[in-house]
This record gives C-alpha cells, structure tokens and sequence, in this order.
C-alpha cells in the first residue's frame, strides 16, 4: 500500500514538475507560430528526458552516486569543472528566469510594484527552501503545479481537430513563406527539444532519488515514474501546442508573456480558468525556481565533495546550504536589473542545449559499464536510446547558438 | 576478493574522501607520489592547490586568484580503506577538512533554525 502511494505520488509529481516557464514560452509560441507542426519534437523531447532521467535515476538508485560524482570521475578535473561551471551558469539564468516568471504572476494576481513582488518571490522561496523538507517542497510543488492541468482541458474544448493534431506527430516541415522561416522553425526545434530536456531535471531527479534513500531494489520504481510521469508530463505540453495553435494562431498573435497564454484557459473557462492557469503556473515556475537553485548547490557540492543533502541540518551541511542561498541571490540580482524574464528563457533554454552531450556523456558511459552496474547495466533498448540522443543533442548543440544568432532568438 | 593492485587514475583520484565519522570531506585533488624507479604513493592531496594545478596556465591563475591555494597533505598512512571512496583513519577535524570551522558554517548558524533537519 504504502509502495503503492509512493507510486503514484511520484507519478503525479514528474508531471506536475515537467512544465516550467522555457517549454511554456516555447510550446505556446512555436504552437501560434507553426500551428501542429511541432508536435512530433515534444514526442522526441519526452522519449529523451526518459532514457536519461531513467537512466539518472538508475545510476543514483545502484551506485549511490550522484552525476556530478560520475562526471569527475569519468571526465577528469578539467572537464569535470567546464561542466560545472556551465551547469552552474545555466542553473542560475533558469532559477532567475523563474523568478521573473512567479512575479509576473504575482503581478497578474495581485497587482503591484514588479521588482517589489521580484523581492517578495526571494523572501518566499528562501523561507519554503530553508523551513521545508525536500519530500514536503518537491510535493507540494509538484502537486499543486498540476493544476496548470486547465491548459488540457482547454486544448479539449478549444480544438477537436484530431487528424490534424496527429499529423504534427509524425517529423514534418511546415508551410512557410520564405527560406528564413524554415530556420525560425529549426530555432523552435532547438528550443523546444532543449526545454522539454533541460539538464536539472536529471541532476535533479537524481539527487531527489538519494535523499530518499533508493537502493538497487527501487530500479522498478523508478522506471514507472519515469515512464508514467514524463508520459503525462508531455500530454501537457502537447496541450500547450495546441492551444498554440488553435487559439493563438487564428488571431495571429504570438504569445510570449505567461499573461498572454493564460488567456487561452480564460477564454474557455472564464475567471476560473484564469485563476487556476496563473495559480498552475506560480507553482511549476516556483518549483523550476527551487529545482534549479537545489541543483546547482548539489552539483557544486557533489563535484567539490562538500557534505551535502536537505534531509541534514544545514549546520552540518552549511557549504551546500550556502550555496543554494547564493543561487537565490544572484538569480535574483540578474532579473532586479530589469532584465525581460522570456529572454532571460530563450538564452537558458538555448545554453542548456550547448551542455546537455557534456552532461550526458558521463552517464551514458557509467550505465553501460557493467562493473559499476552490476545486473542493472544499460540493455539494447538503453544503450541505443541513449546513443541516439547523444548524437542527436550534439548535433543540436552546434546548431542552437548559429539559430539563436542568425533567427534574431526566434523572431525572425 | 582481494587484488594486488590499485589503478591511481581510475580508482583514487577525483575520489569522495569520507573521514572515520563517515562525514564526507572533500575529494582527493591529486597524488602525491615519490621514487624513482619503484614509485609509491605518499599522500593524498586536497585543496585548490592541488585541484588548480591540473588546469591549463590560465585557469590555473584565475582559480587560484578566486579560491585561494589552499593545499592539505594526507599522510597515506592516514588511509584507512578504499571502496568507491576513501575512508580516513580518524576525524576531518584532524585535517583541517571540517566544514563546521569554515566561514559557510559561521553564516549559516546565524541563521534561525539551522540546526534543524
């Protein structure tokens, strides 16, 4: 029984932890832009975060080693640090980005002076960080995030036009008007496929997987949260290409501010639909916030060997308390300078792609070595998923800063 | 099992070091080896120092120039057993690898409810 809960817990909070500010800005967007077309890129952005978040899961469950542990070891001190240190840079552009998000939304809720809520949205996350456990942040989080559920049942009410929908599943190019649309469309490839694989959900994932203990026997476990979570995780993102596409693209606009897109669920469900669409999105861009300011004190710590872990007393882990409280401040630093959130978005989003080979590399190569992995070592299915994915992100990663640059970030 | 030999590169350095409390303490930086034609280990090293000296020129100054060069030896003597990390004989303490003595742990206990879980 109590397995069972466990289960199911886990499952809902993958899900409600799968969407942040990126793929909401990204998948709205691309949908108002390119309509169905970009639909088969979630599919693969989903089978990916799979393969690796289960194979993060896997290494942390078996070996008891945490990713940044394994990228030292694997990679040497050098490289090791190129990766942290970028690992650590895009953290800090997500977590200010987030912030920036929750603002915004307080904004839309209550009103008021922006920088003030910017400052508000600090006070609060250090406060939940600091008070709560890690099991009480990551289901409250997680929980209360699937609220942004609504954008489902609007994708329902608003669009029923199945044989089209299921078009966009299979890799196409779309109609577009000049060459220069077709790069604007690879941008939002790029994009997409990066914030649907964004790096701290597997540090994350994975250092979640060692405060709770897991040992050789929660293999299992892992994989159908895994697999179920990140399977319902992507029916909300292909909601939000949807509602791209069939609410913003007929009116020709092209949404970009969380505000805009929570019109969609207001359109249908009026100031119900509002309120649970902002209050859905508070709490995914909330824990996005925290996830990313957890990863990155747990990646430093786990590369520099510091004690670490919520579940110690920050007395007796006070480097890794630190950290993540400097993570907050400087996130928080970035976005005070007035800087636009969304763009901070699009060069995190575009900068993670750049370090996910680095990221991943180190992993494919633990998990396929059986005499780390013992019986649990990569079968075909992993090995293979994980071969392509490698191949197919460093393909992505030459290509995301050239798009950035050549597209104008996607406008064209 | 037992065998008769350690690969250095593979199986020490970049290690997780854990002191006799089992309190995690740092990772080993680099090796400090002596002899001419039989080499044998001496020390573990652990630090900036240690870490910094394996970057590029360049690197290696602004690293040093932003953490310091603090370096801390390890008499071999002082290990006590490797696995997947490696165990010292006694306290971090001992080493001056104790985090509770450091400035992070002055800040974070200013702080309300630091000791607890």
């Amino acid at each position: 029984m109590k397995k069972a809960l466990e289960i199911f817990l886990g499952i809902l909070t993958a899900m409600g932890g799968f969407v942040e500010i990126g793929e909401l800005v990204f998948s709205v967007d691309g949908g108002a832009k390119f309509g169905y077309s970009l639909l088969w890129v979630v599919i693969v952005g989903t089978v990916g975060i799979m393969t690796y978040g289960e194979m993060s899961g896997r290494i942390a469950a078996v070996t008891s080693q945490p990713v940044f542990f394994l990228i030292r070891q694997r990679a040497g001190y050098a490289a090791g640090l190129t990766t942290l240190l970028a690992a650590l840079a895009v953290s800090l552009l997500t977590c200010a980005a987030e912030i920036g998000g929750v603002a915004i939304i307080l904004k839309l809720l209550f009103g008021g002076n922006y920088f003030l809520l910017v400052i508000i949205a600090l006070v609060f996350f250090l406060t939940v960080v600091w008070f709560l456990s890690f099991q009480a942040i990551e289901r409250v989080f997680g929980l209360l995030g699937l609220l942004i559920l609504v954008f489902v049942a609007a994708a329902f009410y608003l669009d029923n036009n199945w044989s089209q929908i299921a078009s966009g599943f299979v890799p196409n190019l779309p109609a577009v008007e000049t060459s220069k649309d077709y790069l604007v469309y690879f941008y939002f490839v790029v994009a997409l496929l990066s914030s649907l694989m964004l790096p701290y959900e597997t540090y994350f994932y994975a250092a979640g997987a060692l405060e709770d203990g897991w040992n050789p026997s929660d293999v299992n476990l892992n994989r159908v949260i895994v697999i179920i979570g990140f399977a319902f995780g992507a029916l909300l993102a292909v909601a939000l290409v949807v509602v791209g596409a069939s609410y913003f693209k007929p009116m020709l606009i092209e949404p970009q501010l969380p505000g805009t897109v929570a019109l969609a669920p207001a359109s249908v469900f009026g100031k119900v639909g509002l309120i649970l669409g902002l209050l859905g999105m508070f709490f995914a861009f909330g824990g996005a916030a925290i996830e990313n300011a957890l990863s990155g004190a747990y990646n430093t710590a786990h590369f520099l060997g510091w004690t670490w872990g919520k579940f110690r007393p920050p007395k007796d882990a006070p480097r890794f308390h630190l950290a993540w409280i400097l993570i907050f401040l400087i996130a928080t630093l970035v976005i005070l300078t007035g800087v636009d959130p969304v763009q901070v978005v699009e060069y995190s989003v575009i900068f993670s792609v750049v370090i996910l080979p680095l990221t991943y590399a180190p992993m494919l190569s633990v998990a396929n070595d059986p005499d780390e992995m013992g019986p649990h070592v990569n079968g075909i299915l992993a090995k293979s998923l994980g071969w392509f994915y490698l191949i197919l992100l460093s393909i992505a990663a030459v290509a995301a800063l050239p798009l950035l640059v050549i597209t104008n970030g996607g406008k064209g | 099992m037992s065998r008769h030999y350690l690969d250095l590169s593979r199986e020490l350095l970049d290690r997780q070091i854990v002191d006799s409390n089992h309190m995690l303490c740092g990772k080993v930086d680099d090796i400090e080896i002596e002899g001419k034609e039989a080499l044998r280990v001496v020390a573990i090293l652990v630090g900036n120092r240690a870490a910094s000296g394996r970057l590029p020129e360049l690197a290696k100054r602004v690293s040093r120039g932003l953490f310091g060069s603090q370096l801390i030896r390890i008499p071999w003597k002082e290990v006590d057993v490797i696995t997947h990390q490696v165990k010292l004989k006694s306290p971090a303490a001992e080493f001056g690898l104790d985090e509770r003595k450091g400035f992070a742990f002055k800040i974070v206990s200013l702080l309300p409810g630091s000791w607890k879980k």
